[in-house]
């Protein structure tokens, strides 16, 4: 079993990149109470758009790692403002239906622009090397996707528990009336907050381009496991995605070695366990 | 935005729109040729391709004089790959407009469901691409044919393949559902019977759709093969590939459908393919004559290439004609009967429908991906023998079919 840290390595890897797919979900919900089917396919959106900027335009994935959240960020807000902000006295319904309905456009978008094949993002340099950890060959990308997501999780931990931003963002979601009277414009908050986490989601795109495919089906395939991150941690909670993908990400890896013929169940059994034992999600808070 | 959402409401009806089944007025004087395939969401572009290549036969049948005096006609079906839409639609098509022959490349549940509908309602299904064995092993019934390959045949060809060049340490990766454990079954069966010294150091299976390949390859790596097999395609060969070469899985590969001209350009790195191996019932470097005259005549039409799909799909389509011609009309027992031991020479060389199982007996041909081709600008096959109908052959008591 000298193979033991390099399992535990791809499962870090791995839940960098649950973290990074899930944190702009779990966000938007904490935050707005709006559970964003249009996610993942903003997602995809990003992945395309680093296809473009990387492979076509500059040859750069440091250029597609800073614009695509940027121009994600534009996309998000004005969903927000002209579309999400007029259902919002809908109810939960509208805003579902809603992001739904962006979900199927965005994806069929992407599919008119950029066509119906897989294509490929590839990076070159120092990224697409490897090192030797613990004797194996492990490829530089995967170290700098849980990187990535170390980074990310700091930053949105920092701002919303220990800068004047962050205050005003509880404030809002805790009583956004009365933050209101306070002189604080909550409906520009919120619109950043969605902007926020629709960059997020871009930029979790521009970093599984590289590892795994970009073709229309990708954001289907994400969803799914986003979901699975924020049930388990508990919707809206930072802490508890990143547990959470911490949690699935080396359930996987190591089940794939233990107990192969379990690997794809044991997720699943976690949630269910979770689910039975504690509904709310890990770090949830009880209704 | 607003704009693009229009644009985009327009484009999603459109959508709609094609996705319904297609009515075509019942000509008189035709012969009606069903194809279901995905024509939309995530394997539209396999659908595509097989159609492209049934699309063709029929323009070749219909130019010179069509089948029994009469026009081939292609009726598209979008099975959105379930099978329930499948039969569906073909029901509709049965019975408005008198559609009696039927074919389909993609997602053996919806070759399964479609051939117990042409055993239901009289008709003919036969296909180029839906490779389990099951279908003409337990499955089987008599209005169904595939003249085409199956799980044994590809694997008994790559099993043959490996031990004939010598490696002695096989680690065999398949996706986890009847399809991977068909195909690696019948590799293991096949080493184990031509060469008991070829070890299988290493087998695992996987959820099809896998996004993280690592642990996997790490387990392959730990456990030193000299080559790998497997009967992944699409994603899963891509993510394999992609994400086990740069981990330092540098065994030569040999898969089913390594000369995917989508695959290889999606993966954007031939390096990360080159040196592969795969076996095919059709491939488009076969060096027989017949199939430099058709490759070379669809080239000078389209301006492309015919991918694999649609050669395969053409070559099956043409086989199907002879046996309608042989039958004398569209009489399904007629064709049946005629189809039945049929033996039919066309660019991948002799195809003969066995009696007793409708499983063509066909031969496999090798490639290997190499960087310099006459194709494509990215890497592309190169001919490497075949493994002839024969040395593949799975004998009909071991196949479990009985038929009616």
């Amino acid at each position: 079993m000298s193979d033991i840290p390099v399992f535990f390595l791809h499962g870090l890897a791995y839940a960098g990149l649950l973290f990074l797919v899930s944190a702009g979900l779990t966000l938007i919900f904490g935050m707005m109470n709006v559970l964003n089917f249009a996610h993942a396919a903003m997602y995809m959106l990003g992945a395309y758009l680093s296809y473009t900027i990387i492979m076509q335009l500059t040859g750069q994935f440091w250029m597609a790692l800073i614009l695509c959240p940027l121009i994600l960020f534009v996309i998000g807000a004005l969903i927000e403002r002209f579309l999400l902000r007029r259902v919002h006295k809908y109810g939960h319904l509208g805003e579902l239906l809603l992001t739904f309905g962006l979900a199927y456009i965005v994806t069929e978008l992407v599919k008119w622009y950029w066509g119906n094949y897989p294509l490929a993002v590839n990076i070159t340099g120092f990224l697409s090397g490897t090192i030797t950890i613990f004797g194996f060959i492990y490829p530089i990308y995967r170290i700098f996707i849980f990187l990535c997501a170390v980074l990310v999780g700091g930053v949105m931990a920092l701002i919303l528990y220990k800068t004047r931003l962050g205050i005003i963002l509880r404030a809002s979601v805790n009583d956004s009336e009365m933050t209101n009277t306070l002189g604080v414009n909550v409906p520009l908050v919120l619109m950043g907050v969605f902007a926020f986490g629709t960059a997020l989601s871009g930029f979790a795109g521009v970093i599984a381009g590289p590892l795994l495919s970009t073709f229309p089906g990708m954001a289907q395939e994400i969803l799914i496991d986003a979901f699975v991150v924020i049930v388990v941690g508990g919707f809206g909670s930072l802490g508890g995605a990143i547990v959470a993908s911490l949690l699935i990400g080396q359930l996987q890896s190591f089940g794939v070695l233990l107990i192969p013929k379990l690997s794809v169940a044991l997720v699943y059994l976690l949630m269910a366990i979770v689910l039975v034992v504690k509904p709310s999600g890990l770090f949830g808070e009880e209704q | 935005m607003r704009k693009k959402l229009v644009y985009g409401l327009c484009f999603l009806s459109m959508v709609l729109m094609l996705s319904l089944p297609a009515f075509s007025v019942a000509a008189e004087g035709t012969i009606k040729l069903g194809v279901t395939e995905p024509l939309s969401g995530t394997f539209k572009d396999i659908g595509e391709r097989y159609l492209d290549g049934v699309l063709y036969a029929a323009q070749v049948i219909n130019e010179s004089g069509g089948l029994l005096g009469k026009k081939v006609e292609v009726v598209p079906i979008d099975s959105e790959l379930k099978p329930d839409v499948a039969t569906r639609k073909a029901q509709s098509l049965i019975l408005k407009d008198g559609v009696k022959f039927f074919c389909g490349g993609t997602g053996s549940s919806v070759g399964a469901a479609m051939a117990q509908l042409a055993e239901k309602q009289n008709a003919i299904m036969y296909t180029y691409g839906m490779d389990a064995a099951s279908m003409t092993g337990e499955k089987c019934n008599k209005n169904f044919f595939r003249p085409g390959g199956s799980t044994d045949g590809r694997s008994f060809a790559l099993a043959q393949l490996v031990v004939k060049m010598g490696y002695k340490k096989i680690a065999i990766i398949g996706q986890d559902y009847s399809f991977g454990h068909e195909a690696l079954s019948a590799f293991k069966k096949r080493i184990a019977q031509i060469s008991p010294s070829t070890k299988i150091v290493c087998e695992l299976y996987h959820p099809a759709g896998t996004k993280d390949f690592a642990p996997y390859v790490s387990q392959i790596i730990a456990a030193k093969p000299d080559a790998i097999f497997t009967p992944n395609w699409g994603n899963d060969l891509t993510l394999l590939l992609k994400q086990g070469r740069p981990m330092g899985m540098k065994q030569k590969i040999f898969d089913y459908y390594i000369n995917d001209e989508v695959t290889i350009q999606g993966l954007g790195n031939d390096s990360l393919i080159i040196g592969s191996m795969g076996a095919e019932i059709w491939t488009i470097s076969m060096p027989t004559k017949k199939n430099e005259v058709f490759v070379a005549k669809f080239y000078k039409e389209k301006k492309r290439w015919p991918s694999y799909c649609a050669g395969k799909a053409y070559t099956a389509t043409m086989f199907w004609a002879e046996a309608v011609k042989k039958a004398g009309s569209t009489d399904i027992a007629a064709v049946i009967k005629a189809w039945e031991g049929l033996s039919f020479d066309g660019p991948a060389g002799v195809w003969t429908m066995r009696a007793g199982d409708h499983q063509g007996q066909v031969p496999y041909w090798y490639t290997e991906i190499v960087a310099k081709n006459k194709y494509f600008k990215h890497a592309f096959e190169t001919p490497r023998g075949m493994a002839t109908a024969k040395s593949v052959e799975v004998p009909l008591a071991e196949t479990g079919c009985k038929m009616k």
